[in-house]
């Protein structure tokens, strides 16, 4: 194999980081059997193939990313629940044990989140300063003006978000089984705090097609791309059995989609003060 | 979709299963599963209550060997399980006391859990796939508490489950597709949990849902399944949750 041309392919920015993932390599991070074996044959062109594919894609710093940005989205709906909880007036009495439970869990996820990013020797990001207007998409949004209807769907999309959010990143931290264990056991209480608050406004709990229901235009984001029915290389709506089974509907509830990290960025911005 | 070739999984008699409780109902069913005769479902509920037991089927072997496909059958197995009982609340529900608000939540879980079993039965292909037979001891599918408590159960365990297993998957993609599958579970079991004691904190009991091990799932999925389950190269190592139960 032609040496110059397999370097030329790399991108560029993948080995100027070679030298500082050269350390973790040796130590044993994110290192697989292909690219044991492949080191073991003194094979750099093979090695840096599965370099690129399988520790570049999973650097510590990728998984630190995902952690960040999940650190980010609870710190959001921890201060949603939070000010909601304490604002008088604002939650009915009857379904103050949801949200009572909702805020409990996200602040013991932003405490979680900070403990795995300091466990791997960096620092969380400090809260920013958020608006719940979203940028006035929300007009008048206040906590403690009673608008119970706007925190309620305010909080679906947030929920809802939330699950499509850890679903995107579940890829980037694959090698590292603790965080990629950790994520998915938040993924799935976000979904059940989706759930309950869909089903608080009288919605499914479940999305159908790329439906918002009857929340506002802006936030058409969180549900873009809900009505994909190909799962792999399998088109679900056009199982034998679907059609007498819900039909696409149907398959299209069944499966939650992910989102990216720049769509899950553009839905969140907007809370986001500007500086 | 991985390599097929890397697969084989379980054992011959297996696959030639055919005369499992699904291939009877379709026999019976005029026009599937949906439509059944009242004599009929009675003659399949005394045959279910008086069936093999949990276990005391034929061997079902799945080979951690084979990756990511031994994950993605071992889904197939709990999502054959879980859209069977469902099936079977839906067939029921002329007799049972669950309210209309409720049927409709549990006709939406039957198909999308029909959908995960048929979506997986496609993607592992019909040389490995296999059928599994139910079998639901003490479950009353008359009773509202009791299918209830049973599809609450259900759920939570495919959480836990999906949960559990995502970290033997080395493929991406399926990583994201249990990931789409394992969020739906945990919207049914928040729903379900509700119906139960609504408005309360029991949607959503624990900050972090369960994540458990395979082996731990099928020792507490064995209880409605007749097939013996059983790993072959089950990993010997297993990353806890942060509830560290599993």
């Amino acid at each position: 194999m032609d040496q110059k041309t397999l370097y030329d392919a790399i991108d560029p920015e993948v080995l100027t980081r070679l030298n500082t993932r050269q350390d973790e390599i040796s130590k044993g991070a994110s290192i697989n059997s292909k690219l044991a074996a492949a080191l073991a044959l003194g094979s750099i062109p093979v090695a840096l193939a599965a370099l690129t594919k399988d520790v570049f894609a999973q650097a510590p710093s990728d998984v630190l990313d995902v952690l960040q940005f999940a650190l980010l989205l609870e710190q959001l709906e921890a201060e949603f629940y939070d000010r909601g909880v304490a604002a008088s007036g604002l939650i009915d009495a009857g379904d103050m044990a949801i949200f009572a439970q909702i805020k409990t869990h996200e602040d013991a996820h932003v405490a979680a989140l900070q403990a795995l990013i300091t466990g791997k020797s960096a620092t969380p990001n400090p809260k920013p300063t958020f608006d719940f207007t979203a940028h006035g998409a929300v007009a008048g949004f206040d906590f403690s003006a009673g608008q119970y209807d706007t925190f309620k769907a305010l909080a679906q999309a947030l929920e809802d978000t939330g699950v499509r959010a850890y679903k995107g990143q579940a890829p980037r931290v694959i090698n590292d089984k603790a965080v990629l264990t950790a994520a998915l056991t938040i993924h799935a209480v976000e979904a059940r705090h989706a759930s309950e608050i869909r089903r608080l406004r009288g919605l499914k709990a479940w999305i159908t097609g790329a439906s918002r229901d009857d929340l506002p235009a802006f936030t058409q984001g969180v549900y873009d791309g809900e009505d994909n029915v190909m799962q792999g290389t399998v088109d679900v709506s056009q199982l034998s059995l679907t059609s007498s089974n819900g039909g696409t509907n149907a398959a299209t509830e069944a499966f939650d989609e992910p989102l990216t990290k720049a769509q899950v960025t553009a839905i969140v911005m907007p809370f986001i003060a500007p500086a | 979709m991985a390599q097929k070739n890397a697969l084989v999984i379980s054992s011959a008699d297996q696959l030639l299963e055919g005369r499992t409780r699904r291939d009877f109902l379709k026999v019976i069913g005029v026009g599937g599963v949906l439509v059944m005769l009242p004599s009929a479902l009675a003659a399949c509920s005394n045959d279910t209550t008086t069936g093999p037991g949990p276990g005391t089927g034929r061997t079902l072997t799945i080979d951690f060997a084979n990756g990511d496909f031994a994950v993605l059958q071992f889904a197939y197995a709990l999502e054959q399980l879980e859209a069977d009982f469902y099936t079977r609340v839906v067939a029921a529900f002329g007799s049972s006391s669950l309210s209309s608000g409720e049927q409709s939540v549990l006709a939406d879980i039957k198909n999308h859990e029909v959908i995960h079993r048929e979506f997986l039965k496609a993607a592992l292909g019909s040389s490995y796939g296999f059928t599994i037979t139910a079998t639901y001891p003490g479950v009353n599918f008359n009773s509202r508490t009791s299918v209830l408590a049973t599809a609450a159960a259900f759920e939570d365990l495919g959480v836990a489950a999906y949960n559990g297993a995502a970290q033997y998957i080395s493929s991406t993609a399926y990583l994201t597709l249990a990931g789409k599958i394992v969020s739906v579970e945990a919207r049914h079991a928040s729903a379900i949990h509700d119906l139960i004691a609504p408005k309360t904190s029991a949607f959503a009991p624990k900050t972090f849902d369960d994540a458990f091990s395979p082996t731990k799932v099928a020792g507490m999925a064995q209880g409605f399944i007749v097939d013996k389950l059983a790993f072959a190269h089950a990993p010997s190592t297993f990353v806890q949750g942060p509830n560290n139960n599993g």
